[in-house]
């Protein structure tokens, strides 16, 4: 009655890890026709593995992205482009006020060099003082 | 492995959280399906899945974009679902191969209608009995039977998770199956 050959059982091996040719396959489908416990055997190998794949697949909860999320040691590196995603509007007002502000400050440089009688006096210190004597 | 992943780990890499995210949400289901089937409890599955994904981010710079990510993330996965069980129940598998056990525990914990977690109540009679078996196998033939039957990876992709070579994985495999046999064909044959 208990035959298991090792050969067979090595064979049921092959042929359910799906590495079995032909021959082999054909080989243990012969000895099966006749050896009632390989048959049994095979078949009770055959269905514990169904029975494994047909596990259900349980879905994790929708929040557990964003648990994982929050999680996170802080972002750090893109603060500044995910602050500028969330605020357009600032982002947009700081990036014109830039070259804005350098367009006043030169602008109130010249006002402040040129003095009220219009004398450039910025020209001025950027020469070598003269012999005024 | 395909270009759009690895532009988001580059972009993780750098500390984009929105890119994890992505990532996330692409291979939490797995993750929490080899955890479930490895700890055979859905609570602690989901908070070793959290605890997976925020350990892939805390050393992403350790992996190799040449590599599957999923295989990366698999191992991670698998490891803290061993080192959860070497702490948790260290006696649980040990009896697993004693012989003479055959399925008496279980029927006797099914008539007592106790001392199973909440969780399983939800899944069928035959899941029960499914997933109890898987707790009763050791952790090595577990985590291979859990890899090739439940998440249907290749015997060499199971390698690279396990860190063992391919022989040893097929040792496992069929360890594994025939323990699986024994067992569940000594349930059935008791009702």
């Amino acid at each position: 009655m208990t035959c298991l050959n090792k050969r067979f059982v090595s064979l049921m091996n092959k042929v359910l890890d799906g590495e079995a040719r032909r021959e082999e396959k054909m080989e243990l489908d012969r000895h099966m026709e006749t050896c009632e416990s390989c048959r049994n055997h095979f078949r009770e190998l055959k269905q514990s593995t169904e029975l494994l794949n047909h596990l259900s697949h349980p879905q994790l909860p929708f929040s557990f992205t964003k648990n994982v999320l929050d999680k996170l040691p802080a972002e750090n590196r893109h603060a500044l482009r995910e602050w500028m995603s969330r605020h357009p509007v600032w982002a947009t007002a700081a990036i014109c006020a830039l070259p804005m502000s350098f367009v006043m400050i030169a602008a109130k440089r010249q006002t402040f060099f040129q003095g009220k009688n219009g004398e450039d006096h910025g020209y001025l210190l950027l020469r070598v003082p003269e012999d005024r004597s | 492995m395909e270009y759009k992943e690895k532009r988001l780990i580059k972009k993780v890499k750098k500390g984009d959280h929105q890119a994890f995210a992505e990532l996330v949400d692409k291979y939490k289901n797995s993750v929490y399906s080899i955890c479930l089937r490895m700890v055979g409890n859905s609570q602690e599955a989901e908070d070793l899945s959290q605890e997976t994904f925020i350990r892939a981010y805390k050393h992403i710079d350790q992996f190799d974009t040449d590599r599957k990510f999923s295989t990366w993330i698999f191992r991670i996965a698998t490891n803290l679902s061993i080192d959860f069980l070497r702490r948790k129940k260290p006696s649980v598998s040990l009896d697993a191969e004693l012989p003479g056990t055959d399925g008496l525990e279980l029927k006797e914990i099914l008539a007592s209608g106790e001392a199973l977690p909440d969780e399983l109540v939800v899944w069928s009679e035959t899941e029960r009995i499914v997933q109890y078996e898987i707790d009763r196998l050791r952790e090595k033939y577990r985590s291979a039977i859990i890899l090739k039957y439940i998440q249907g990876l290749s015997l060499k992709e199971i390698s690279e998770i396990l860190g063992v070579p391919i022989g040893t994985v097929k040792t496992r495999i069929h360890r594994g199956r025939e323990i699986l046999r024994k067992n569940i064909t000594a349930i059935r044959g008791e009702e």
